[in-house]
């Protein structure tokens, strides 16, 4: 078997992508809880984005957390497993697209991606990186799932 | 390649997380003690003499906002010192003259360096890029917090400085 294949069944391996998908649903849940106790905080920080119109920053702030927060949760669990996945990568590409935007303008930004805490602030480059990491997760787990550890396969059996 | 029952499927559950956390989102917003407004005002207003600041600027509780013009004015006194609180890359592209820089992101790093040799009855004049940024305002309340008596804000900042083509430098 040519290295390649070899490297192909390791990185698809069932056991692997479980431990992906729990990674990064484990990511996305407490990524969430953060912004869901500091709504105000978030809501500037989206603002600061300077991409969403006015009136729909604070919907965006109040709903996007909880979003994030179920697609986890069902991401750990293995309920709705492609959706969930589909949803965190299409999201991942969002936040790609909006702090390139902002690399590109050149803003000083406080991502808002963990923490509403500007301290927290990172550089733009290395939250690229950091995002595309989880992206790659994301399709894997979309792509490799196999409804392996699910509990969506679990009820499906009884 | 999914198929057609398992593409609806997906959809379903796409539909399903969305849903399900936005609902949840508005409730938990409209029951918890820490909830906001779902339709924000976020545009840039005008203070009551005609300057434009950003939404979070509180009249009469933050520091004064002044005009170009008034920048104009303290920038012929020695007295007045020009504070720049954007990152220094953007400080070394060009800034008001004779300026220093404090980038409000990197306070804690800089600060020590710089506060040190302002008196705090020193009259301060903070910016940033434009109206389109907030660190001058922040970098002013921080200022007012540790006790500088004086501070101002020009909002108009570097963009607003440059393009009337006044007394510019660059680098350190």
């Amino acid at each position: 078997m040519s290295l390649l294949k070899l490297l192909a069944r390791i990185i698809t391996d069932k056991r692997l992508i479980l431990l992906f998908r729990i990674i990064l649903g484990i990511t996305f849940v407490y990524a969430s809880l953060d912004k869901i106790a500091h709504p105000e905080q978030f809501a500037r920080i989206v603002y600061n984005y300077k991409i969403l119109p006015g009136f729909l920053i604070n919907l965006f702030a109040v709903t996007l957390p909880w979003v994030e927060f179920v697609a986890g949760l069902f991401l750990i669990f293995g309920i709705f497993t492609e959706s969930a996945s589909l949803l965190i990568s299409f999201l991942l590409v969002v936040f790609i697209v909006a702090i390139s935007i902002n690399l590109f303008r050149g803003i000083n930004l406080n991502c808002g991606c963990f923490s509403t805490d500007p301290a927290g602030a990172k550089h733009g480059a290395s939250l690229l990186v950091r995002d595309f990491l989880y992206l790659f997760l994301g399709i894997m787990v979309f792509f490799f799932n196999r409804s392996f550890a699910t509990l969506s396969a679990l009820l499906r059996r009884r | 390649m999914p198929t057609p029952l398992k593409l609806s499927h997906i959809i379903l559950g796409t539909l399903v997380i969305i849903l399900a956390g936005s609902a949840i989102g508005v409730i938990y917003n409209t029951f918890s003690p820490s909830g906001i407004t779902l339709k924000g005002n976020w545009s840039p207003k005008t203070t009551s003499d005609s300057l434009i600041v950003p939404y979070g600027y509180v009249e009469g509780q933050d520091p004064p906002a002044i005009s170009l013009d008034y920048a104009m004015m303290k920038f012929q006194s020695k007295n007045t010192v020009f504070v720049d609180a954007r990152y220094p890359e953007d400080f070394k592209a060009g800034h008001v003259k004779g300026a220093i820089n404090l980038p409000y992101e990197e306070f804690e790093k800089y600060s020590p360096g710089i506060l040190p040799h302002l008196p705090t009855a020193q009259e301060i004049i903070a910016y940033c890029d434009g109206t389109e940024c907030e660190t001058s305002l922040l970098l002013a309340r921080e200022l007012a917090d540790l006790g500088y008596e004086d501070v101002k804000v020009f909002f108009g900042g570097w963009q607003e400085w440059r393009n009337a083509g006044l007394s510019v430098e660059t680098g350190d």
